[in-house]
Parts: C-alpha cells; sequence; structure tokens
C-alpha cells in the first residue's frame, strides 16, 4: 500500500463522513482549541497594539525634563523656590553628554483660542518646537510639511495644526496650507496639518489640539526670554536611558544651584522605561496566552485519542472484519491513525479558519476612515506553524488508538456478537 | 493432492484454565468438495474452523493448504492467504454498517489493490449473480437477512477462493431464506466447483451437502458420505 493514494485517502474519508456525529464530537475538542489559541493570539497582538498606539509617534527612547519647585534647601537657596529650564541647558546637555542623539527645547503656552476669520476654535495649546522636535514625535502629517530649520531661523509666521484644531476651523475639509489663522493677534500661514493624535504620551496637551510654530518665533510673540518649558531627548541607539539621565541630572541641576538628589525639583519622563514595562507585561500576557492555548488544544487531542479509543473498542467488529477479508495490520494501523490525522486536521482548519473569520470581523469593527486601529490577524507564519503542530498531534492522537486496533484479532469480530 | 490436509492437530485454550479443544484432528478435504462439519456446541468445530481460516493458531500438527504449511505465519502473510485463498461466511453476516451493499463486496479487492473502477466492476457482476442489483446502494440495515447474507456470500467469491469456509450461514434467517442460502452454496459448488465448508448444528442444512463430519468433544468422530439429499424444506419442516 502506498502512503498516499486517492483510494485509501476515499476509504477513510468515506469513514470519517459515514460516522458523522462520531466524528463531529471527536474534531470539536480539537476545533475549539485551535480557535481559541489562534484567537487569544490574534486579540492579545491586537490589544499590544492597541497600547502601543497610544504612544505611537514617540522615539521609544525618548526623555523628557521638566522643571518643578525645589524640595530641598541648597546652597543658601530655601526649598519651594521655583526655577526655569533655558537654552543653555540645551547646549550643556549637547556638549557634555555625548551618548544623545537629539536634544530640542520646547515652550508651551496653553488655553489659547484659534481663530480663522469668524471660526474660533475651542481651547488650543500653542507650542514653540524646533524642526528636530520631529525625532521625539513623529508628525504623521496629512497636508504640507512640519516645521523646518529655515521656519526657525528666519522666525517665519507659520504653523502646523493638529486635526482636533484642523477640523474645527476648517469643517469644509480640503488642504488648508497657505490659509491663515490668527492666535493672539498674529496671523500664522498654516504649512502642514499633524494628524497624529498621541493619546497615550501627551506632552503638554493632546497632539491634536495644537497649533506648532518655531519656538524662535514663540519666544518673542511672548516674551519668555530664555525659558524653556520642557527639554526633550533621545539617546543614541544601544544606549541605556537609565545609564544616563543622572548625569543629566547632575548637569542641570549643578547650573541652576538644585540640589542634586532634588527629584520633585526636576522629573523626568522616560519613555524607555515605560515601553519596557508595556513590553514586559505583554511578554507575561503572550506566555499566558500560548499556556492556555496549547493546554486548551493538547486537551482537544487528547479528547480525539479517547474518543478514537473508544470508537476502536466500537469498530471491533469493523476491524475483525476488514482483518478477515485480507487487511493486515499495518494497513489497520495506517488507517486508524490516518483517519485521527485527517480529523485533527480538517477539525484544525476549520478552527484557524473560523478564528480568522472572526478577527477579521474584530478588524473591520477597529477600522475608521479606511486606516486599520490595530491588527487583530494572526500572522500567517503562526498559522502554518499551527497547521503543521496539528498534523504532528494528530498522528501522536492516532497511535495509541491504533496499536490497540492492530492488536484486534478477526476471531475477535465472530466473538463480539 | 489434497487441497486441505489436516493431520495431529492440537489446539489448547490457555484462558485461566487450560481447554483442550482439538485433540488431534486428521482432516483431507479435495478440492471441490461439499462438506458440513457437526456438532454440539463446544465440540471444537468453530475453534476447527478458525483454524481452517487461518483466524487461529493451533499448538501442535501440521495444516497444508494448496500445498502450502500454514504455520506460525506472519500477520501480513496471514492477511494475504485469507484474501486470497478463503471466503468467509458468517452467521451474523458480519458487512459493515457504514458501507453500502456493493461497497462491502468491494472491500477485499480494496486490500489486493485493485483499482477503484475495476473492482466496483467485479463487485456488480457478484451482486448481479446474487440477483440483488437494485440493492447495490442499499446499506446494510436496509436489507434482509437473506439479502445481506448473499451481500457476504458475494463478498466472500469476489477473490475467487479457493474455499468458503461458512460459519452457521443459516443462523441468523428464517427457513426459507435458509434454504434459498443453501441453494445457492449447492449451485456454487456444483457449477463454479468451489470447496465449500459448513459449520452447522443443524441436521437439515449439514443433509444439503456431500459430506458430513461428525465432531465430538475435539475429535472427529464418524464422516457420512451424503448422497441421499432428501428433501429439505428448512429447519422448521424438520
Amino acid at each position: 500500500m502506498k502512503w498516499f493514494d486517492t483510494d485509501t485517502f476515499r476509504e477513510i474519508l468515506d469513514s470519517i463522513l459515514r460516522n458523522r456525529s462520531r466524528s463531529l464530537l471527536t474534531g470539536f475538542g480539537v476545533f475549539w482549541g485551535i480557535f481559541m489559541l489562534m484567537l487569544l493570539i490574534g486579540g492579545g497582538q491586537g490589544l499590544k497594539q492597541i497600547l502601543m498606539n497610544e504612544f505611537d509617534g514617540f522615539a521609544q527612547n525618548t526623555c523628557i525634563v521638566f522643571a518643578g519647585n525645589t524640595s530641598k534647601p541648597y546652597k543658601g537657596f530655601k526649598k519651594g523656590r521655583s526655577w526655569n529650564m533655558n537654552y543653555d541647558d540645551v547646549d550643556r546637555l549637547k556638549h557634555l553628554v555625548p551618548e544623545l542623539e537629539t536634544v530640542t527645547p520646547s515652550v508651551s503656552l496653553w488655553g489659547k483660542s484659534v481663530m480663522r476669520g469668524e471660526t474660533v476654535s475651542s481651547s488650543a495649546v500653542v507650542k514653540g518646537h524646533r524642526a528636530d522636535y520631529a525625532r521625539i514625535e513623529t508628525p504623521q502629517l496629512r497636508y504640507g510639511r512640519y516645521l523646518n530649520d529655515a521656519d526657525i531661523a528666519q522666525e517665519r509666521k507659520v504653523c502646523v495644526i493638529g486635526k482636533k484644531v484642523y477640523n474645527e476651523l476648517f469643517p469644509e475639509g480640503g488642504d488648508p496650507c497657505g490659509e491663515r489663522i490668527k492666535v493672539d493677534g498674529t496671523y500664522y500661514s498654516v504649512v502642514g496639518v499633524d494628524w497624529h493624535e498621541g493619546n497615550g504620551i501627551n506632552i503638554n496637551g493632546s497632539a491634536s489640539e495644537t497649533v506648532t510654530i518655531p519656538i524662535s518665533l514663540a519666544r518673542k510673540a511672548y516674551n519668555m526670554g530664555n525659558t524653556v518649558h520642557m527639554i526633550c531627548f533621545t539617546a543614541k541607539e544601544g544606549i541605556v536611558m537609565n545609564d544616563i539621565t543622572p548625569r543629566v541630572r547632575e548637569i542641570i541641576a549643578r547650573a541652576h544651584y538644585i540640589h542634586p538628589e532634588d527629584e520633585q525639583a526636576m522629573f523626568l519622563l522616560n519613555t524607555q522605561l515605560i515601553f519596557g514595562i508595556i513590553n514586559n507585561l505583554f511578554n507575561g500576557v503572550n506566555f499566558l496566552i500560548w499556556l492556555i492555548g496549547l493546554g486548551t488544544l493538547l486537551a482537544g487531542v487528547i479528547g480525539v485519542s479517547n474518543i478514537m479509543m473508544v470508537s476502536v473498542k466500537e469498530r471491533t467488529t469493523e476491524i475483525g472484519i476488514r482483518r478477515a477479508i485480507g487487511a493486515t495490520p499495518r494497513q489497520i494501523l495506517g488507517q486508524i491513525i490516518a483517519e485521527s490525522t485527517v480529523l485533527t486536521l480538517v477539525a484544525g482548519m476549520g478552527g484557524i479558519v473560523f478564528s480568522v473569520l472572526i478577527l477579521h470581523g474584530v478588524e473591520l469593527g477597529m477600522t475608521t476612515d479606511g486606516i486599520l486601529k490595530a491588527p487583530f490577524q494572526v500572522p500567517f507564519g503562526t498559522a502554518v506553524l499551527t497547521a503543521s503542530l496539528l498534523t504532528v498531534l494528530g498522528v501522536v492522537a492516532g497511535l495509541m488508538p491504533a496499536s490497540r486496533a492492530m492488536q484486534i484479532k478477526p476471531v475477535d469480530a465472530m466473538r463480539d456478537e | 493432492m489434497a487441497l486441505i490436509e489436516l493431520s495431529d492437530i492440537n489446539k489448547t485454550y490457555n484462558n485461566g484454565q487450560p481447554l483442550h479443544v482439538l485433540k488431534g484432528i486428521d482432516l483431507h478435504i479435495e478440492r471441490g468438495e461439499f462438506i458440513s462439519i457437526m456438532g454440539a456446541s463446544g465440540s471444537g468445530k468453530s475453534t476447527l474452523l478458525n483454524i481452517l481460516g487461518i483466524l487461529d493458531n493451533y499448538d501442535t500438527g501440521t495444516y497444508m493448504l494448496d500445498g502450502k504449511l500454514i504455520k506460525n505465519l506472519s500477520e501480513k502473510q496471514a492477511a494475504d492467504y485469507r484474501n486470497r485463498l478463503i471466503g468467509f461466511i458468517f452467521q451474523s453476516f458480519n458487512l459493515i454498517g457504514f458501507k453500502t451493499a456493493v461497497e462491502n463486496v468491494e472491500l477485499p479487492l480494496y486490500y489486493q489493490g485493485v483499482p477503484r473502477k475495476k473492482r466496483h466492476e467485479l463487485a456488480m457482476e457478484y451482486l448481479d449473480k446474487m440477483g440483488l442489483t437494485p440493492w447495490a446502494q442499499h446499506f446494510p440495515n436496509e436489507m434482509s437477512g437473506g439479502q445481506k447474507q448473499r451481500v457476504a456470500i458475494a463478498r466472500a467469491l469476489i477473490t475467487r477462493p479457493q474455499i468458503i469456509l461458512a460459519d452457521e450461514p443459516t443462523g441468523a434467517l428464517d427457513s426459507k431464506t435458509s434454504v434459498e442460502v443453501m441453494q445457492l452454496l449447492k449451485q456454487l459448488n456444483k457449477e463454479d466447483g468451489i470447496t465449500i465448508i459448513v459449520v452447522t448444528h443443524e441436521g437439515g442444512v449439514a443433509n444439503e451437502t456431500n459430506k458430513i463430519i461428525h465432531i465430538k468433544d475435539g475429535l472427529i468422530g464418524k464422516i457420512e458420505e451424503n448422497t441421499k439429499h432428501e428433501a429439505w424444506q428448512g429447519s422448521a419442516m424438520k
């Protein structure tokens, strides 16, 4: 007997299809196991992506520093003193900490209303940035461009507006570039629309409610002198942020006569830490998913083995007859294993297909404006891996019942009456 | 040379208490004979039939079938001999319930590796011989006992075996169909020259055969040549 020919296959298929309820019951365990595994994998991945989306656009090795009131007296200063960082701090960091990639200052002004003609927006934040801020928080430009170095150097009256501001000021839609908007009596021409929402990490308010203008301009327009509200920096590749933050703290503290251990005077927000926590969390979740999924699958396979065992017992007569009319034990063995494999495979594939469908439905539900929020679909490779795992499990499940079937002597068929 | 030569066959079952079932059977059966083996239950007739059909092993002695020594065969060889040399008919028909009549008949050829189309043709031919063409696509539970037994006979015949072994072939049938089945076997013996061995405890059935072997307590009692063939109307008329 060849390993595969259509004849053998039809024999197997016949015995599966004509004992439908038995086959259904047998297959269901595996179907459910695979279904759960796939659904969990897809769901876990999607959830992770959703959570990651909250931090979307943020460089993963970013750190943000801002000033608070001192909480320790130092060098003759009382505690509770308020202070501000300035442009010199930016230069100091840039020169004294070579591990840093980008160091960029930021100023922000809250509660501004933006006007375009008679249209007034709800409260917005005006932020002064340099062009290299894009490396900290990547803009998703729907229209136009981001600020560039020339805008900063020449203090051009240009701005990039956020999604919400755009929607309020330009309800008719379309490209707003070149249009003028007014904030606090100054007109700016729009050069870009940033569609990025940044709903997880909001530095100084949501990105969608932001009007970004060149920092050099903001400084003059609002008389801020040398003051900087925030300094954002990223570390070079391969540098662990935690290793350099103490030095950053020290450098800034020394210049402003702040106690080097005064944590409240200087807040350091380290995204690498946050990403690390999330990654750890999802590694744990993934581990659980595989544990539960594989456990369910294993239970299903044991179910197949068990029911095949019962069915072999039940089919003693049939197998005895087959043996009496000339089937070799090997052929019986082959048939039972093949039945188990086909059952497991078909049920498993059914499970994969069903879960893929459900996940597709979830994806459809998560799509807005034709943009998918998070991919829930199981990767193709995982599906293929699971399918091959199924084949192996099917054979394994068939082994025990098959070896028992092999023990059946043709005489048993007649005795079993 | 005889088709079947048994000499001094002994068989003991060792299920708890050893049970010496066959105590030295010597038997020669020629090609084309139509024989019945009779005996009370427990006399060892079924065991003898199982040994003849290579379904069971024996302890000592020799069994030559068609010139081949049948002893300590591998399962594979035994299966091959059963498939090619022997056709079985059982009391309870032993058809596979989820296969149609024609598929049941095809099954021995499947294990011979005959292509599907050819074995289907052949099976239809044999069903036709049994007058069952209209029932070919029916499942066993849709057929009467006599029809089922005829399907079983077709299945036994399809490999063109040397011997047909029938274990109480009429045991589950009413008298009318019993007669029909025995007539069929008789006809097969006469027209196709197939050697047929029937195990039965019914005198009427045995009476249809040409030679009756009485078996008692694991030994062959007497061998009765039977040429009279009194008209038999089935067990009910006995």
